[in-house]
């Protein structure tokens, strides 16, 4: 009862004009920053921090969170439209939503996006308000022994992205993990496949990397059909069809689910939730063929996941005041010099400003989908300009966000470098989905795996000792076993079948 | 999205400087100084630079713009500040003992050498603190230290990375205390150190008074020691290791100022003057106050003597960090 009277406290404070402006303009820049690849909510977040030295704190505070998660949203629509993710959390979104709007169906997915994000955000919300406290406790038993386990059932929907051939798909994983390796290794600090170029030793950014095999390859594409046309047909429906919504829903309930559960989890970062989502909606349907293609499920759970994640990850923040993300640490950065440490503590000596800023969740959530569903006609109209300027456009977007990563030029040869190999991988039919999953997992494998080992003095019995650690790697062998079956050869499956 | 409003902003005052300075006299500062950063956007380093730059710009008179050149541990700035024309427009922060640990460390290849920095002015010292949960065992550092020798290498003791200046703590104390042996967890930072902490993967962490003097202060957890000649202001019941009687046992983390070498005395005054007095302003002193932040200015002789014995105590435990087995 005593939650339902702050929360309304907090909800009337939020829906003061002053604190709606600020969520409203929050919401605006952080769809900008989505929008500009490169620029991620971390980044924006930081350079609008002083800012906010001006604005009283619950009014700041506000505005940044908005940013955060409206950034969530503003990286889907290069995604869909030109195949470049404004940020890292929306690459899962290229694999369904370019192709759908190649399809005449941009709107459609970005509409879908729009509100899976809605729902998604709103329900980790709630869920946030009634349930936070304890949960945030249970996630933090998830050490690291725990974290390579989960690592490993990551690396085992490997299968479920591979394509045509599954060897195929393994070998573009390892690729993945190869280049994960790239830079000041973990345990001795020593670097690694660096050449002595400083610019290497943080490894290859993970957005240069991305922007190049999807983005920059899509324009590779283009040019080598002048005449090939972006948008197939014309561009009808902002709304999903009645027969869209069926396959939605489900899509959009489980995205929820699997955001929420893993934003409990500090560390896990937002791109993890959105490749989990999709693997899960490809598993359970019916045509999972369809998914690559311009499945609509294939759009709706990733960017309903991120929107549960981003808001589910405030959890950790705001119970234990442990920041579980770069951009939450930042937004933690905002807290604290504004005099506030994000922790148990603050919902006892400033429930209102707490409670204000998580009211104006709900508030900020319902002004991106107002915002956004007018925007979407506008951004899929961009299709229609002629193919050689959206080409330029694109590209000019991809140079200006590989540079605004770190100001470095390396990060622009990066993207390009591996644009041309995008582009090959295109030109011979190898999957570019198992190797950004290599490339994702590969820092976590590594640093949880030496983390743990540090912890135990070397010794391996660490990850059978802890249950839930046991429980994680026994899921991991079975996700492996039922994949081998699945994928055996014919004979193998007939045999099986036919005991 | 900022950024580049930023710098076309920055271009455009660089452009009407360079137009109206054509005839005019010639004094410095004419167009914008680039002030670098070598952490991303968002870090600590970075959000106190740009209180600094807001409040030197208007004493100035020319914008100073704050340039995030992230990565590889801060080597990637470093290496950028020191291979910049020494004409005053561009400077950076330096951290030590993160700028002397990437020189000394043979493996990072470092191009650039700790006599390719002029030290302009110190801004922070944040001195080291050790830590525990509020429930540990450990209630004094006397406990932890006789646990570490009773039992070596097995109390978990989380570092903010390897090379860091928490890393080089532990060994200093091990150095001052024969006979203990800490179990090292290299954490990714702070926030990371208070996770496991809590958790209980790990039972000792090593970190500055910054990062978790505000949690300290609320029974969070614990603080068991600060590694400075002097406590701290922001926690006066927390006893320094000297008081303990581990004299050696003297490490922070600080962040200054810096022009590359070579660039012109007079210049390197007036930046001086300028960021002194803005690092004095109420504004920036009540900012980095409530976020538990010591502003502790030092500036010409005083901060290259302090840049100096920082290498030399830093090239100790480097080296040392490097032979010790279990790392």
């Amino acid at each position: 009862m005593d939650t339902l009277q702050h929360l309304t406290d907090g909800l009337v404070a939020a829906l003061g004009w002053q604190n709606l402006v600020f969520a409203l303009i929050g919401c605006v820049l952080g769809t900008l920053i989505g929008v500009l690849p490169g620029l991620g909510p971390a980044a924006g977040t930081a350079i609008l921090i002083p800012l906010t030295f001006r604005l009283d704190p619950t009014g700041g505070l506000i505005m940044l969170s908005a940013i955060y998660y409206g950034a969530m949203y503003g990286g889907t629509i290069t995604s869909v439209l030109i195949n470049v993710p404004g940020e890292a959390a929306s690459v899962v979104t290229c694999f369904d939503g370019y192709q759908m709007a190649r399809q005449g169906r941009g709107g459609t997915a970005l509409g879908i996006a729009a509100i899976g994000s809605f729902v998604g955000g709103m329900v980790a919300t709630l869920a946030l308000v009634v349930v936070a406290p304890p949960l945030a406790r249970v996630a933090l038993s998830f050490g690291p022994p725990e974290f390579f386990a989960l690592m490993l059932v990551g690396l085992g929907l490997v299968t479920s992205l591979a394509g045509r051939s599954l060897l195929a798909g393994l070998a573009m994983a390892v690729l993945g993990l190869l280049i994960a390796m790239v830079g000041i290794d973990p345990v001795r600090g020593a670097p690694r496949f660096t050449f002595g170029i400083p610019s290497l030793y943080d490894g290859l950014g993970f957005i240069p990397v991305v922007m190049g095999l999807f983005g920059v390859a899509e324009i590779l594409l283009t040019l080598e059909s002048p005449t090939r046309q972006l948008v197939a047909t014309k561009f009808t429906a902002l709304l999903p069809s009645r027969e869209e919504w069926r396959r939605s829903v489900g899509a959009i309930s489980r995205g929820t689910g699997i955001g929420f559960v893993l934003g409990l989890i500090p560390g896990i970062g937002a791109i993890i939730p959105t490749f989990t989502a999709y693997v899960v909606e490809k598993r359970l349907s019916k045509t999972p063929e369809k998914f690559g293609q311009g499945a609509i499920e294939g759009v709706a759970a990733p960017e309903t996941a991120n929107n549960a994640y981003a808001n589910a990850a405030m959890i950790p923040l705001l119970t234990l005041g442990i920041p579980s993300s770069p951009t939450i640490a930042v937004l933690m950065g905002a807290f604290i010099i504004n005099g506030l440490t994000p922790g148990p503590f603050l919902f006892q000596e400033r429930p209102d400003l707490v409670w204000t800023v998580i009211a104006s969740f709900f508030l900020g959530n319902a002004l991106l989908l107002i915002l956004n569903l007018p925007l979407v006609g506008l951004w899929a109209r961009l299709l229609h300009l002629p193919h050689q300027y959206v080409s330029v456009g694109t590209l000019l977007f991809c140079v200006l966000g590989a540079y605004s990563l770190q100001q470095n030029v390396f990060d622009i040869a990066v993207m390009i470098v591996c644009g041309i190999i995008g582009y090959g991988m295109r030109k011979i039919d190898l999957p570019i989905a198992p190797l950004v999953l290599g490339l994702i997992l590969g820092p976590f494998i590594e640093k949880s795996l030496r983390t743990s080992l540090e912890m135990s003095g070397g010794d391996f019995s660490i990850f059978f000792t802890r249950p839930l650690c046991v429980a994680l790697l026994v899921i991991g062998a079975l996700i492996l076993v039922a994949s081998a079956l699945r994928l055996a050869p014919a004979e193998v499956r007939e045999a099986r079948d036919a005991n | 999205m900022s950024r580049l409003v930023t710098a076309t902003f920055a271009a455009t005052l660089a452009l009407a400087a360079a137009l109206g300075g054509a005839g005019a006299q010639q004094s410095y500062p004419t167009r914008p100084i680039q002030l670098m950063v070598a952490f991303p956007a968002g870090g600590s380093t970075d959000i106190a630079a740009r209180i600094v730059a807001s409040i030197a710009e208007k004493e100035l008179g020319q914008s100073v713009v704050v340039v995030n050149k992230g990565g590889a541990g801060g080597q990637i700035g470093w290496t950028e500040l020191t291979r910049q024309r020494p004409d005053g427009y561009y400077i950076g922060f330096i951290n030590l003992p993160a700028t002397n640990t990437v020189i000394l460390d043979p493996e990072r290849k470092a191009i650039f050498t700790e006599k390719d920095f002029v030290p302009i002015i110190n801004q922070v010292l944040d001195p080291g603190l050790i830590w525990v949960r509020a429930d540990s065992p450990y209630k004094t550092v006397h406990d932890l230290i006789e646990a570490a020798k009773k039992a070596p290498n097995t109390i978990r003791t989380a570092t903010t990375g390897i090379l860091s200046d928490d890393h080089l703590a532990i060994l200093m104390t091990e150095e001052a205390a024969p006979g203990a042996l800490f179990r090292l967890v290299h954490l990714e930072g702070g926030a990371a150190q208070l996770k496991e902490i809590m958790a209980g993967n790990v039972d000792v962490a090593f970190d500055n008074v910054g990062s978790i003097a505000t949690r300290v202060k609320s029974g969070e957890v614990r603080g068991l020691a600060v590694l400075d000649e002097v406590r701290s202001k922001f926690l006066p019941d927390v006893p320094t290791m000297k008081e303990l009687g581990y004299p050696t046992v003297i490490s922070s983390s600080t962040r200054g100022i810096a022009a590359p070498k070579g660039t012109p005395e007079p210049i390197v005054k007036r930046l001086r003057e300028v960021l002194k007095k803005a690092m004095e302003h109420p504004d920036h002193v009540k900012k980095l106050e409530d976020a538990g932040i010591a502003i502790k200015i030092m500036e010409g002789e005083e901060y290259a003597r302090y840049f100096a014995d920082t290498h030399a105590k830093a090239k100790k435990y480097t080296e040392w960090a490097r032979n010790r087995p279990m790392r």
